[in-house]
């Protein structure tokens, strides 16, 4: 009776050991595959005609990766639901200088390029405290103000850390992505640029597939 | 001939991507270390006084974090934190003003920055004996063009207390 209780808990205590090592080695795989994903979608500099050096994403030519995000309404909102649409995908922060210079750029672009279907969707990079209720509505409500005092008509979307990843993780403000009626990223660009280059390209998204 | 045409484009496209990669790794590289901390790494100080302790940084060229008093409530201050568990307590620090920038597209928008060296002027107290302090600096980093998210440098300062 004793040596079976020893056996069955040796049995027990060695499929614990194995499902641990699976569960550890479905763990280190799955973050293996988001390392790789990252890097595949990360935004790299190379020469242009210049020789100087600029910034692109491997996303060009792809499908915009998807995602359901909040308004500062709460409400949700889907890429899925642009389909159709030439939407330009402004990854920007409260605290980032440039992205405020080239609001009002955008502001007017949306207000010109809108009658042929082409809309922009801001997406906040600002952290949010999500463990801490007071401290979160503050982060909201500091976003929201940044919104007002810069005069922004469009949907601004919050928690874009938590879209990052399938963007390229690149960390660098304002970046834009402009994705054509049937949701393919058709250009890219990182860091402050000028309101041609943005109009160029939200053409591009406009012109692309319909 | 149309062999070493081949072998031609073909070096061409290793070396154009090998380039690419080698800038992708420099920028990714500054921007992981926009500021880092020189000196001192290690300080004596008398028990239980606070004693004045000259802390030194410098910030990549090229790139500027904001200063300790950003001009807009929006800005990210650059802060120094030490924390409660070392034992070690940072009981003032003066940090230093900051010089005006703008980006050459907007030069009437004035930002308060730190470029360069830059030194926080800092009073430790610490309890008799050796502790090792890791303190952090928050700053948030931007060049020309773009700007990088929040980032935390640890300061370590071996603190000996007589």
């Amino acid at each position: 009776m004793k040596r079976n209780v020893i056996v069955l808990s040796i049995v027990v205590l060695v499929l614990g050991l194995l499902s641990l090592a699976g569960w550890a080695n479905w763990q280190n795989r799955k973050q293996a595959a988001e390392r790789a994903l990252a890097q595949q979608t990360q935004a790299v500099l190379v020469p242009d005609g210049a020789g100087t050096p600029q910034m692109t994403s491997p996303l060009v030519g792809k499908p915009a990766p998807a995602f359901t995000l909040t308004n500062l309404k709460g409400e949700k909102v889907s890429l899925a639901s642009y389909k159709g649409k030439a939407v330009q995908l402004n990854f920007w922060a409260t605290w980032c200088a440039p992205c405020k210079i080239e609001t009002p750029w955008l502001v007017d672009l949306e207000k010109k390029y809108g009658p042929q279907g082409f809309e922009i969707l801001g997406v906040s990079f600002d952290d949010l405290d999500k463990g801490d209720k007071a401290l979160l509505a503050k982060e909201k409500a500091d976003i929201a103000k940044s919104v007002d005092q810069l005069h922004i008509p469009y949907p601004v979307l919050l928690d874009g850390d938590s879209i990052a990843k399938p963007y390229g993780d690149n960390d660098v403000y304002p970046t834009s992505y402009f994705v054509d009626r049937s949701g393919t990223v058709v250009a890219a660009t990182f860091g402050l640029t000028s309101k041609d280059d943005l109009e160029s390209n939200i053409k591009k998204a406009i012109g692309g597939g319909k | 001939m149309l062999r070493s045409r081949a072998l031609t484009l073909a070096i061409a496209l290793v070396a154009t991507a090998g380039s690419a990669v080698a800038i992708h790794a420099q920028m990714r590289a500054s921007v992981a270390a926009a500021v880092t901390y020189l000196f001192p790494e290690q300080i004596t100080v008398v028990a239980d006084k606070p004693t004045p302790v000259d802390l030194h940084f410098k910030v990549a060229p090229g790139m500027h974090v904001n200063s300790h008093t950003p001009r807009g409530e929006e800005f990210i201050a650059t802060t120094l934190n030490v924390p409660e568990t070392s034992g070690v307590r940072l009981v003032h620090a003066t940090f230093p003003p900051g010089t005006d920038f703008s980006f050459p597209i907007d030069p009437k928008e004035k930002l308060s920055v730190y470029t360069g060296e830059f030194t926080i002027h800092a009073e430790l107290s610490a309890p008799r004996g050796e502790h090792l302090v890791e303190a952090t600096l928050r700053y948030q980093a931007c060049n020309t063009n773009v700007c990088m998210p929040p980032h935390s440098i640890p300061v370590a300062i071996d603190v000996i207390a007589k």
